[in-house]
């Protein structure tokens, strides 16, 4: 081991290891996966590091599950379509009312940023507008106008498909949201809920509703 | 639900039908799969709260996900928890930096051998544990700590009582003379 300068190919490789261990902070963590979509020589590097660390997931115990966490996310994933429906639409027409006016417009314009948009969530009664992007492989949701949720707090995105119960994408922070999904096909629902910091604790949304954008 | 115990070809082939949207298999590579991936959160969350809601979360991306999963690039197991940590440890980046300082001091170990370095050393662990053997013990350490906690750079350079830059600096050699020794 010398203290020379590590090549560059050195550095991805360190790079790689740095993520794959789980070092890295949360904005380099996000660089280095929107590096993985494009790089692949990169991404068969991380691949390998996670081929040799592989070995040591042994040493992780295994732990009792608890009988009703399968029902909880087989009935986010897979939800009864009759009573469900009705949960999420009394869900849904709770958002409208307390967002007043729901601007949930579906644009069609030539990608400006990477991907395409596919939905622009705001409201005419609050300055806070995110806008969905999706380049065929990840959905990204960008904070355009407005403010992240104060101290405390989180936005959360949701999905809902037609009948189904809302599923979470992930939480809307100060950075954009950059999820690998498909892209939701027309008369899916994306939606925003505040909820506490960490998001929301029972996998639906507990907190208001306060951005719908209908595809 | 299955008698016998899970092997890769069993989550691997489960993987392959979930792909397919298949509900039964579903339930089957939750059964066979879950303990684990739970024990892996547990670990790096340190909270059972947590680590349930988070299992909610990587077992629906595992649904939404499943068709992405490559056989000839590892095992089905190795995927899912690779899964489970990268979600765990997005959780513990997104918390507040003085949560983080919490949780690390809360990490501190003793600094008697930890328990894995012997687990480790069992059959297919034999090459990695080998190259273990090149580091310094107190940079091995690093590394598997790292790995198996989700310790951050700030946390890691409180453990070991170095500054950042350091800290970053050495486990970036540790890591390449680590690669050097894996490729051979």
């Amino acid at each position: 081991m010398t203290d020379a300068p590590l090549t560059p190919r050195e550095e991805d490789d360190a790079l790689a290891a740095e993520y794959v261990l789980g070092v890295l902070a949360l904005d380099e963590r996000l660089a280095v996966e929107q590096r993985l979509k494009s790089d692949s020589d990169f991404a068969l590097l991380v691949a390998r590091w996670v081929a040799h660390f592989a070995p040591l997931n042994e040493a992780y115990a295994t732990v009792p599950v608890p009988p009703d966490l399968l029902p909880k996310i087989e009935s986010r994933l897979f939800p009864k379509t009759a009573k469900l429906r009705f949960g999420w639409r009394t869900w849904l027409a709770g958002a409208v009312t307390a967002a007043a006016i729901v601007v949930g417009a579906l644009v069609l314009m030539p990608p400006t940023a990477p991907g395409t948009i596919i939905a622009s969530l705001g409201t005419d009664s609050s300055s806070l507008i995110y806008e969905a992007r999706h380049d065929g492989s990840n959905l990204l949701v960008t904070r355009v106008a407005g403010t992240p949720a104060p101290d405390g707090q989180t936005h959360e995105l949701w999905v809902i498909a037609p009948g189904a119960a809302p599923v979470s994408l992930g939480l809307l922070g100060v950075d954009p949201l950059d999820v690998e999904y498909p892209r939701p096909p027309a008369g899916w629902v994306l939606a925003v809920s505040v909820e506490p910091a960490g998001g929301s604790p029972t996998g639906a949304p507990t907190g208001p509703v306060i951005l719908t954008a209908e595809l | 639900m299955n008698a016998t115990a899970p092997t890769r070809t069993e989550v691997c082939l489960l993987l392959e039908r979930v792909a397919l949207q298949d509900r039964g298999a579903f339930r089957s590579l939750y059964t066979e799969a879950g303990p684990k991936l739970m024990g892996v959160l547990l670990r790096i969350l340190g909270t059972r709260s947590e680590a349930e809601d988070a299992l909610q979360e990587v077992f629906t991306r595992v649904w939404l996900r499943a068709g992405r999963f490559d056989p000839t690039r590892g095992a089905g197991m190795t995927w899912l928890v690779a899964m489970s940590r990268n979600h765990a440890i997005d959780r513990l980046r997104a918390r507040k930096p003085e949560q983080n300082d919490d949780d690390a001091a809360a990490l501190i170990p003793d600094t008697a051998p930890r328990a894995e370095s012997q687990l480790i050393a069992k059959g297919e662990a034999r090459r990695i544990s080998e190259c273990f053997d090149t580091l310094e013990p107190a940079r091995a350490d690093a590394v598997r700590g790292a790995y198996l906690d989700g310790l951050s750079y700030d946390a890691l350079a409180l453990r070991h009582d170095i500054p950042l830059n350091t800290m970053r600096t050495w486990l970036r050699r540790s890591l390449l003379k680590l690669k050097e020794c894996l490729d051979q």
